[in-house]
């Protein structure tokens, strides 16, 4: 199935070519689960603070449907 | 209503001249009360904007002492500053810039005990800090209170910002459920420029603004990023999560 992945915020750093959320088109197996996606892309976990589907936070056990539209961020959290 | 002095309309007179804000609305910034949770990056050009609109009264919330290190961003506090409360070194600037204003300052962590008592006495947060822990309790608080609060947060070469107006739209925790990792590096160790808390607490100061006005569309339900380096600004449509750990319960 086809995914839109979209990178932010100094996540772009661990996947070479990828540009801040800019969609970027890829191609994984039914049932891939966000983590799954997360691994596969090789941005570790533990620097992912969340993800959003469709605008809309997922858990990293959740399963991505065709299409879907996936964000991840880094903790953004300085003042 | 006594109105504007005529040092007032003078001083106000930009703000005065723009559609939808008039000597009335200048009145009503004068009457608001903003309370700003950390005075460095983010809390020093948002403080320092409204001081300047003339919000009337302005709350200050924050434990730290300047360090050397934070005068590269935090452009409140100056060299001679180094070793004072950030919220007294704050509250000179503002007060020197604008005499129309009262600062109240809290030399003090923000507490799960105080935190209720504090905003309720406000019109609007703004989220100045540099930690979830924080910002959680903030939203939590201002879920509870039915008061609004502008997220902003960032990091190295990028930063965030949203406005949580409770019942309008998502909270901070439907896209922030959990506490980052601890090990996740953060701006003491990945840095951050200078420049960038600048624009983000610029959005900040003038989101806060507009709501305390009544002006435009607020950023309920957009998280807008920032990317100083690609200078790219994306907004991402963000929905209410049912599971959400704070509003699904506050809001029921």
């Amino acid at each position: 199935m086809r995914l839109e992945v979209r990178v932010f915020s100094g996540l772009e750093k661990f996947m070479p070519g990828a540009r801040f959320g800019q969609a970027i088109e890829v191609e994984r197996p039914e049932g891939t689960t966000v983590a799954g996606l997360v691994d596969s892309l090789g941005i570790p976990r533990s620097q992912v603070f969340t993800v959003l589907v469709n605008g809309r936070h997922a858990a990293m056990d959740a399963v991505l449907q065709p299409g879907d539209r996936v964000s991840l961020f880094p903790p953004v959290g300085g003042g | 209503m006594q109105g504007l002095t005529r040092e007032q309309r003078e001083r106000y007179q930009r703000n005065i001249l723009l559609p939808g804000v008039g000597s009335e609305g200048q009145e009503k910034l004068l009457r608001s009360r903003v309370l700003v949770v950390g005075t460095g990056g983010l809390g020093s050009p948002v403080a320092y904007y409204l001081a300047a609109a003339g919000v009337g009264y302005l709350g200050l919330v924050d434990a730290d002492v300047v360090d050397l290190s934070n005068l590269q961003r935090q452009i409140l506090h100056r060299t001679g500053d180094v070793g004072r409360p950030k919220v007294e070194s704050a509250r000179d600037k503002l007060v020197a810039l604008n005499p129309d204003v009262q600062v109240e300052v809290f030399l003090e962590r923000l507490s799960a005990a105080g935190a209720l008592s504090l905003i309720e006495g406000y019109d609007i947060v703004v989220d100045c800090t540099d930690n979830f822990a924080t910002r959680f309790l903030l939203n939590e608080t201002c879920l509870r209170l039915g008061k609004p609060f502008i997220y902003g947060g960032v990091l190295a070469f990028a930063g965030q910002v949203m406005t949580v107006v409770p019942g309008a739209g998502p909270c901070l925790r439907c896209i922030f459920p959990h506490e980052p990792d601890p090990h996740v590096p953060g701006c003491a160790e990945l840095g951050v420029l200078g420049a960038v808390p600048g624009v983000i607490g610029t959005i900040q100061a003038t989101e806060a603004i507009k709501y305390l006005l009544g002006l435009g569309d607020l950023l309920v339900g957009r998280l807008l990023t920032y990317d100083a380096l690609s200078m790219t600004f994306l907004e991402v449509s963000v929905g209410r999560d049912p599971g959400c750990p704070a509003c699904s319960q506050e809001m029921r």
